[in-house]
């Protein structure tokens, strides 16, 4: 048997999508046995040149994690969907735009200000930030661009698979690599995981759904077989994909959302405030400002690993003193 | 309905995008008066665009 092309790239990530495929141990070596590996940054030495010097869909699989976040990540996905028969997008990062994604609340002006500018360790008096493209001693020197938004990777190439998780379970990385020895492959579209939401595989005990009070994880030891959202704990659960295998709530941590939202639902954050709103036992304005103080940040919680792939994508930026447009006189308003 | 507008707050949507109301079966001039102050709000705000950050 002709061995498999396998392409690995990391754009905008942590390293932990690498690190996940090193967690399948010696299984590692299966890989190996079945694929050639052309392309693997952190691990091999090929470079971008021997990609563009293969014909086109001349590797069989590449998986990508990483957000899309830099004209360097653009260029590679496109490179490489043109090089690949078959793109996964592969972790939270490349399926829904991850962490990285809550950038999506600011843009590369206020990013680089507070990186750069801002930051108490920084001794930055000509107030550099970075550029695309310098000259040094006469030489040329090009970085890529940061872009304002974040992006997942199937709103820059097609993608046939999704394979989600912060990082993948090595369970879910083993069930792809099976897949590919046996030429196995599900249908192009699938979402490499359950289903089902994460709820529907948790075995803690559900009873009544009525909470009183919101904790932060640092705030209360729950219970470790009761529900936690029951218990007051924001568990991401109703509104997050099955297939992890319940690893956080093992843990007594509620679910974070790293698989994104289940099949037919839209809007992951959408849903759990829906969800969230109708536990909450509210009496009166006072028991509404108080849970609006006891969820503090509801953008970052809701939305933590997808904040790209939900149907705002980002902050709607307006120069300051803007926000509300309605508050402009009407000639303003309608001159925008 | 305060948790979805402290959230889209956060995202840049204006407060008088949304509206939540009760209105029963035999207002129907409330109903009117309402889906009028609405639409004219909306329009005063102008189109949604989700602008790219810059």
């Amino acid at each position: 048997m002709t061995k498999l092309k396998l392409a690995l790239y990391w754009a905008s990530s942590c390293g932990g999508c690498e690190i996940a495929v090193l967690d399948t141990n010696e299984k590692i070596l299966d890989v190996v046995a079945i694929a050639d590996i052309v392309l693997w940054p952190v691990a091999v030495d090929f470079k971008y040149h021997h990609i563009e010097a293969m014909p086109d869909s001349a590797i069989d699989v590449c998986l990508f994690n990483g957000a899309i976040r830099s004209s360097e990540h653009e260029k590679v996905a496109k490179l490489l969907r043109a090089k690949s028969k078959v793109m996964a997008a592969f972790g939270s990062c490349a399926c829904f735009g991850g962490i990285p994604s809550l950038g999506n609340l600011t843009n590369r002006a206020e990013i680089f200000h507070t990186v750069y500018e801002e930051a108490p360790s920084n001794e930055n008096p000509s107030r550099t930030v970075p550029k695309t493209a310098t000259t040094v001693d006469g030489h040329h020197l090009e970085l890529p661009e940061t872009y304002d938004t974040v992006m997942t990777l199937e709103q820059v190439v097609p993608v046939e698979y999704f394979i989600p998780g912060c990082p993948p379970t090595v369970d879910l990385i083993l069930k792809v690599v099976s897949a590919l020895a046996n030429n196995s492959l599900p249908p192009p579209g699938t979402v490499i995981a359950s289903d089902k939401s994460l709820c529907e595989e948790c075995y803690r005990k559900k009873e009544d759904k009525k909470i009183t009070r919101v904790w932060r994880p640092h705030q209360i030891v729950p219970d470790p077989e009761k529900c936690l959202l029951e218990q007051g704990v924001i568990c991401c659960g109703p509104a997050t994909r099955g297939g992890c295998g319940a690893l956080c709530i093992k843990a007594n941590m509620p679910c974070e959302g790293c698989f994104g939202p289940p099949a037919g639902v839209l809007d992951q954050g959408a849903k759990l405030v829906s969800a969230i709103a109708s536990i909450y036992q509210a009496s009166g304005e006072e028991d509404v400002s108080r849970m609006l103080d006891e969820i503090v940040d509801p953008v970052g919680r809701f939305y933590r690993f997808g904040l790209a792939h939900s149907l705002l994508r980002r902050k709607r930026m307006t120069p300051p003193g803007t926000l509300s447009a309605a508050k402009q006189p009407l000639a303003e308003v309608t001159a925008r | 309905m305060p948790l979805l507008k402290k959230m889209l707050a956060q995202l840049g949507v204006e407060d008088e995008r949304v509206r939540l109301d009760w209105v029963s079966a035999s207002e129907g001039d409330r109903f009117a008066s309402i889906v009028n102050e609405m639409t004219a709000q909306i329009k005063a705000l102008g189109p949604f665009h989700r602008n790219n950050g810059g």
